[in-house]
């Protein structure tokens, strides 16, 4: 025993598909490409949503003025006014002249004028109906104990009718569903982004010829499977900075309800992308690795492409009818499960055999790919120049 | 005697129609310096990326330690291509601790014998660099520690000495030889044939993919041509000695070099000499590894 290296606590061999996935890993953390885009990526969504939030405006509360005896109907119209689900502020206006400048102003939405049981509402164009419905409530209170009723009369009068839903709807409600569509939809092009990064890493290695010595001493499938790896943490790395600041941005502008996008969706979405990037990264490192320029990586590309569009477009052919045979059946082929078992686990509860099966299928699909991928890759590694044939470079 | 031996044992290969390496058969020994030499595409390049297992045979085997050449063997094997290549953007010393340790060496380890290589051929100070800001000698020294960082057992070093300066050529010569001397066998192709000559201790000439000649230069010479230089200042000009097998190659003032066939006798032109009057040199002239690699090649053509 060498006493020597074996004494030290920081001496470490790590296996060789670590070492590959760390050296991806901090070679593209430390380029100027992975920074820039990340910093781009993230700016872009925040300021969409930003954007969006000033477009739609709709969900800032409403702000609501009450001048003059109107004010006594304040507590109880914010009460009815939760009651109805409206969001509002209440202010106390104290001139109903400048209180209309405000409302064309557009400083205040609703201007409520008027006595507590006769009261007027001023607004620009509309009033939003539940606020209406809320100002109305408080307003027949008022009257109601006018006329003499007691307080606990009032409330029991004016009680809100339960309602009983025979059918109630699935918690994957349609902004769900629409949430959930519109991640997996943007994971699936984040999947071909970083596709694309392991073909080229690829093409990088032969280009540089620096393939025939890493050949020498480690085997294809290791290689291909450390560099996917490294690949996909930096992709899950810069997704999820994206995604943190699109939350943020989300939660402070109050553009959309964050809960609507359930963790397990969330969580569904993310398994299934790291599946599909498995995949579709493993196929693009076999084709890529039959060419030894970078011009060429397009090209030899393309058949992987192709099927990651189709199963882009399969979403649109499949979401009317998430249980119909196409949809059931593609969901299942590895190509486009990824992407079509997501979309459909949103939209309607998929049998548990399906989902199971989909995922099995695919898992082997990446296995064998590797195995295939590995092979393309060490008989085309030494091929240079010229773009190899696929047949040739499989069997060698 | 030592019999850590690298065997290549009637390999051939071919490409489609072309027979880059046909039924080669040669071994190295531990601690011996093998110079291959050919033409350009002689078959010199397929034939190491067999010997290291990158390319598979169609027939034939490679064996060390008197096994077949396994993929762990294969992984301490120091390998240089000749189609250089590492990874431009990365910094060099970080860049060969990482092909030790995919080599298999631990981090630490392999962190020191990076930065020891580094500061052996001079490149101490560009050790954080990338590697493409080195200049081509530079990265060629960087190419070289590559194969060397993890102390491998086998040298395959494809045109080690192609761009080299004349002092990174003796550095390189030194390396070379301390790793025979440290018990490795070291095969190395390249056109120098003046250097081969010098460093090798065994030469093996590969022409269309099989090995024509194939021991010592001494061993090569053996059987070849023999030239003498004399300097004979009385004797007529022209001169000829009238000795079958004697044959006039050049002459320079009174002297003048005879070549003479296998089995001649120098002594008998040496005698003819001297009936002309005084000899007042004798050289036997030994042919260069040049010499022999060309007349080997036109034989094998002829």
């Amino acid at each position: 025993m060498n006493a020597q290296s074996s004494g030290s606590h920081r001496s470490r061999h790590l296996p060789t598909v670590v070492l590959v996935a760390r050296r991806e890993v901090r070679m593209r953390l430390r380029s100027r490409i992975f920074v820039g885009g990340t910093i781009v990526m993230t700016v872009l969504v925040v300021v969409g949503i930003v954007a969006a939030s000033l477009l739609a405006g709709k969900t800032n509360p409403v702000r609501v003025g009450f001048s003059g005896g109107s004010q006594a109907l304040e507590r109880t119209f914010i009460a009815s006014a939760a009651a109805l689900g409206a969001k509002v502020t209440v202010s106390d206006i104290a001139d109903v002249t400048a209180g209309k400048g405000q409302v064309t102003a557009g400083t205040l939405d609703v201007l409520v004028t008027g006595s507590e049981t006769a009261p007027t509402a001023v607004a620009k164009a509309a009033i939003p109906s539940n606020v209406e419905s809320a100002l109305s409530l408080a307003a027949e209170a008022a009257r109601l104990s006018d006329a003499g009723l007691s307080p606990t009369a009032v409330r029991s009068a004016m009680a809100l009718v339960p309602v009983q839903l025979l059918q109630p709807p699935s918690a994957k409600d349609t902004q769900n569903l629409f949430a959930s569509l519109a991640l997996g939809i943007l994971l699936w092009i984040a999947l071909g982004q970083y596709g694309n990064m392991v073909a080229q890493g690829v093409v990088e290695e032969k280009a540089t010829r620096i393939m025939e010595i890493l050949l020498a001493t480690i085997q294809p499938s290791r290689l291909l499977a450390g560099k996917v790896i490294g690949i996909g943490l930096v992709g899950l790395l810069q997704l999820t900075i994206v995604g943190v600041a699109a939350l943020v941005a989300v939660h402070v502008t109050n553009v959309a309800a964050i809960p609507a996008l359930g963790a397990v969706s969330i969580l569904g979405d993310i398994v299934w992308f790291v599946i599909g990037f498995l995949f579709y990264a493993t196929a693009y490192s076999a084709v890529a690795s039959l060419v030894s320029r970078q011009e060429e990586v397009q090209s030899a590309v393309a058949p992987i492409s192709i099927l990651q569009i189709a199963g882009y477009l399969l979403v649109y052919a499949a979401l009317p009818n998430p249980t119909g045979p196409l949809a059931t059946v593609c969901s299942l082929l590895p190509p486009f499960a990824p992407i079509l078992m997501a979309v459909r686990m949103a939209a309607t509860d998929v049998p548990s055999w399906q989902v199971a099966l989909a995922g099995a299928l695919t898992v082997a699909s990446i296995v064998g790919l590797t195995w295939l991928a590995g092979r393309i890759y060490s008989n085309a590694a030494l091929h240079l120049g010229a773009r190899a044939r696929f047949m040739e470079a499989f069997r060698g | 005697m030592d019999d850590r031996v690298l065997e290549i044992d009637g390999i051939s290969k071919r490409y489609g129609q072309t027979v880059a390496v046909q039924d080669l058969t040669f071994e190295i020994h531990a601690g011996e310096l093998f110079g291959f030499v050919g033409r350009n595409g002689a078959g010199k390049t397929t034939t190491m990326r067999i010997a290291l297992g990158v390319l598979a045979p169609d027939a034939g085997v490679v064996r060390w330690l008197g096994a077949p050449l396994t993929f762990e063997a294969r992984r301490r094997i120091g390998y240089m291509p000749e189609e250089r290549g590492l990874y431009p953007k990365m910094h060099v010393a970080e860049q060969l601790a990482y092909l030790g340790e995919l080599h298999g060496m631990a981090d630490v380890e392999a962190r020191q014998a990076a930065l020891g290589w580094l500061d052996r051929f001079g490149l101490a100070d560009r050790r954080d660099a990338e590697l493409q800001a080195l200049s081509l000698g530079n990265q060629q020294r960087v190419q070289l520690a590559a194969a060397l960082v993890f102390g491998p057992d086998v040298l395959v070093l494809d045109e080690p000495f192609a761009g080299l300066d004349p002092v990174a050529v003796d550095v390189m010569a030194d390396v070379l030889r301390e790793r025979a001397d440290a018990g490795a066998p070291v095969i190395f192709s390249s056109h120098e044939l003046e250097l081969v000559e010098r460093l090798c201790d065994r030469v093996g000439i590969i022409d269309h993919g099989r090995m024509v000649a194939c021991g010592t230069v001494g061993e090569l010479r053996a059987g070849g041509l023999e030239r003498r230089w004399l300097d004979v200042p009385a004797a007529p000009d022209p001169w000829e000695p009238g000795i079958p097998g004697v044959r006039l190659v050049q002459a320079a003032g009174a002297r003048r070099l005879f070549e003479l066939d296998p089995g001649v006798d120098d002594q008998a032109l040496l005698l003819a000499a001297l009936a002309t009057g005084p000899v007042r040199e004798f050289e036997r002239v030994e042919p260069s590894l040049g010499e022999i690699f060309r007349a080997l090649l036109e034989e094998a053509a002829a």
